[in-house]
């Protein structure tokens, strides 16, 4: 037997539950844009009905019904979509500081343009050439001393600019470090507020969005996994619990260089840093390869008959192949303008603090800059009857083999960063150094690209399913809408039936 | 399940796609504004390492050229002015010619020799000849003047001039000496005087014009040497105009290469200007497309049409 009032309390029930589906379709669309959001969904489930299973039971048929109520409010979301982003957003991660670095190195390197190392050399061997016409002309050698000096200051800025990156970076990584930090921090008290929602029996659907988000975020930073305890997230970095319910273990630039260094930080853009510097390293290795070889680096070059080599006074008398130590050695074998006969000094020196040649390192010699008569270009001198060498400042055999210099081939130190080249032009060693660059930041750039494809795809897969339509929200509101109308209008119906129940009938004897 | 498509979707792929569009055509007209297609390393990695080694080439090859401009003004220097020396030996032949007429009284002969002695000085002055501040005929001791006229006991005939020819690189590996020795012009020094440099026989010449020792027989024999010097000239302006042959053939080939460089290079960092500009205006297209479309897709929902 039901009550008078069953079917009052049942609409009350109904325009409840249809309320509450109305605001959460608010909440939805109120979010609609925020990011990080999962829609969420009002369960709604008929209400036990009338008369329960027991000795009591009426023998009234049926079952009847006693409305609606919700059960949960839960968020649209897919684990698996999660996990998977987060798979990709580490790649994409990486990816893209590597691509941002090596774009950089580009910029640097500046090539093709008439700024770049190979112009300055070009320009340095041409203004040989120049001299080599004019050897006793003091202005061919205060351009060839221009030219030397555009040279090294071209290699000492590149390399600033190469430190000056690796500063960044590493500035960039003790930021990062900060970041993760306080992302875990905020994890971790999540983890615990939303333990306490839950346990009793609600779902903490909006803090659970944060913490899905910071992890989201925490993905692109470092290489995660992300189990879902008890306790909340357990977020793992490659063996290493960052996060252990509310319970965090902070990083800094140094542990996050050893995970680098024992292959645990493996994805995210703190990787991408770590490999950047890498990358800039070798880069650097490799230009300090190119400056030393220009200075120290061993090629055999022909020394004309009737030159004088230092330290002896007798011509030779035929072509002679020499094996000389670089630009400085074959400098040394020369004259310079003033008399009596003096062979040459260093060309390239190394600036104080440094002790070998090294793209930071590479200057002009100081005597050479302050006075371009030391340059030697002559490899002849005569010698009087008194012994007396004089320098035959018309000969210009060193300036033409120096001018000759694009041809010839250097060994190239394999034990230095030097890409595995043994032995070529400095024209030709520089133009693989640039080449490989640029194979490498096409490649990055491309692995970026599908790298950045790939999380859209996922990232699409994932608002496909969480996402707020809001025509989905549009056409629910009508139905709701409706639905709590009924309500209401079921409402009113009965009420006018209590209302002539009540008033209009039995008045008899009134 | 197909699949849910939302507003945020629809508005992150426009704004994707959008982005590419404007990115491809920030590219093309950076292609078309600056009319070359390899800008960084990374725009053709191989095409790089081309566009660096022709540079290089082309840059030495410039030099090249400069160097063949400047051996061929010092070799057409040397030319006339071993030519002026020719027109003196030729000046030289006359007189002697004239002196070794037996008619001649000796005033006669006396102004002859005064003559010849102007011409010898001059002749030493030609041996002096600069060019850019450099004594052509004294080899690599360019500085020094050869014929020093203010040392002591000077004496053109006993001059020994640098042996050694300046050189010019004219190419990879290719250097070429461009100076005559004085020796080759003017004859190996003679310091005995019985030789046939040219300063020998101008000093046998006034010898022989000169009292009491006039010796009309004498006069007469160094006219066939005064020929022999005007050989070794004609020899020496032969050794330059084959000189300037080769420089003028190394100049057409670095010309050749120029070209040809320039062509390659051309090549490898230069955009296709045609398709350029196709490209650009479908880019155009295409971005003004998805911002029309986006402009109209994405403002209407279902909102859009409930009273």
């Amino acid at each position: 037997m039901t009550s008078t009032f069953h079917s009052l309390e049942t609409s009350k029930r109904s325009l409840i539950t249809q309320q509450v589906a109305l605001t959460t379709l608010s909440h939805n669309i109120a979010n609609a844009n925020t990011e990080g959001y999962t829609r969420q969904k009002v369960t709604m489930v008929a209400t036990r009905p009338m008369e329960a299973y027991g000795m009591t039971k009426s023998t009234a048929p049926g079952q009847i019904g006693t409305g609606v109520e919700y059960t949960s409010i839960t968020r649209i979301r897919d684990a698996f979509l999660d996990a998977q982003y987060r798979d990709q957003s580490d790649i994409a991660g990486t990816t893209s500081v590597q691509m941002d670095t090596l774009s950089k190195l580009e910029g640097f390197v500046n090539e093709p343009s008439e700024t770049g190392i190979r112009t300055v050399l070009s320009d340095f061997w041409n203004a040989w050439s120049d001299l080599s016409k004019d050897p006793e002309n003091v202005t061919a050698r205060e351009i060839l001393v221009e030219r030397t000096q555009a040279l090294t200051d071209t290699f000492n800025g590149l390399s600033k600019q190469l430190s000056d990156l690796d500063a960044d970076i590493n500035m960039t990584i003790e930021t990062s470090a900060e970041q993760i930090n306080s992302m875990i921090g905020s994890i971790a008290s999540l983890n615990d507020q939303i333990k306490k929602i839950e346990s009793l029996g609600d779902n903490a659907n909006d803090l659970r969005d944060q913490r899905d988000l910071l992890t989201d975020k925490l993905s692109k930073m470092v290489n995660v996994t992300v189990t879902d305890t008890e306790d909340g997230y357990t977020i793992n970095m490659g063996g290493a619990n960052l996060v252990t319910g509310g319970e965090t273990t902070p990083v800094n630039a140094i542990s996050l260089e050893q995970s680098y260094d024992n292959g645990t930080l493996t994805g995210g853009e703190v990787h991408g840093m770590f490999t950047s510097l890498d990358i800039a390293a070798e880069f650097t290795g490799q230009l300090d390869t190119l400056a030393n070889t220009i200075v120290n680096g061993q090629f055999q070059v022909t020394i004309p008959k009737g030159s004088v080599l230092p330290g002896t006074t007798v011509p030779t008398t035929a072509d002679q192949l020499m094996t000389v130590n670089g630009i400085n050695g074959l400098h040394q074998l020369g004259y310079t303008l003033g008399n009596p006969a003096t062979s040459g000094q260093p060309l390239f020196t190394v600036k104080t603090g440094f002790t070998s040649i090294t793209a930071a390192s590479i200057e002009i010699n100081s005597n050479i800059a302050a006075d371009s008569n030391l340059i030697a270009s002559s490899m002849r001198t005569t010698t009087d009857g008194a012994g007396v060498s004089t320098v035959v400042s018309g000969n210009n055999s060193l300036a033409l083999l120096m001018s000759q210099m694009t041809e010839v081939k250097f060994s190239f130190d394999e034990t230095a960063t030097g890409g595995g080249i043994k032995e070529a032009t400095l024209g030709d060693f520089y133009s693989a150094l640039v080449g490989a660059l640029g194979v490498k930041s096409q490649s990055a750039a491309r692995e970026n690209t599908n790298a950045e494809a790939q999380l859209a795809q996922v990232d699409g897969s994932r608002m496909s399913i969480s996402g707020v339509s809001l025509d989905e929200e549009m056409s629910d509101m009508i139905k709701y809408q409706y639905a709590y109308s009924a309500a209401a209008r079921f409402m009113t119906t009965f009420d006018e039936m209590l209302n002539k129940l009540i008033n209009n009938t039995g008045v008899v004897g009134r | 399940m197909a699949l849910r498509i939302t507003q945020g979707m629809m508005h992150a792929q426009l704004t994707r796609n959008i982005s590419k569009n404007l990115n491809k055509m920030s590219d093309i007209q950076n292609q078309s504004s600056t009319g070359m297609k390899l800008h960084k390393a990374s725009d053709d990695p191989v095409g790089i390492t081309y566009s660096l080694r022709y540079r290089t080439e082309l840059s030495s090859n410039d030099q090249y050229e400069k160097n063949t401009d400047q051996a061929l003004s010092w070799l057409d220097y040397t030319d006339s002015v071993i030519n002026q020396a020719g027109d003196v030996l030729q000046r030289v032949k006359e007189l002697a010619t004239q002196a070794a007429n037996g008619t001649n009284p000796q005033e006669a002969l006396d102004a002859i020799k005064s003559e010849i002695e102007e011409l010898k000085s001059q002749l030493v002055d030609i041996a002096n000849s600069k060019f850019n501040g450099k004594y052509i005929f004294n080899g690599e001791n360019f500085t020094t003047v050869p014929f020093d006229t203010s040392a002591a006991g000077f004496d053109p005939k006993a001059i020994e001039t640098d042996s050694e020819s300046v050189k010019y690189a004219l190419g990879a590996n290719v250097t070429i000496g461009i100076s005559l020795t004085g020796n080759a012009v003017f004859g190996d020094a003679d310091p005995a005087g019985t030789g046939t440099n040219v300063f020998s026989v101008l000093d046998r010449l006034m010898t022989a014009m000169t009292p009491p020792t006039t010796d009309y027989d004498a006069i007469s024999n160094e006219i066939p040497n005064i020929e022999t010097s005007m050989d070794r000239m004609l020899n020496a302006r032969a050794a330059v105009g084959a000189k300037v042959n080769r420089v003028e053939l190394m100049q057409n080939r670095i010309a050749d290469f120029k070209l040809s460089l320039t062509d390659m290079q051309s090549k490898v960092e230069d955009a296709d200007l045609e398709q350029v500009l196709i490209d650009s205006t479908t880019a155009q297209n295409i971005y003004e497309a998805s911002l029309s479309v986006g402009a109209k897709v994405i403002s209407k929902s279902l909102v859009d049409f409930l009273g």
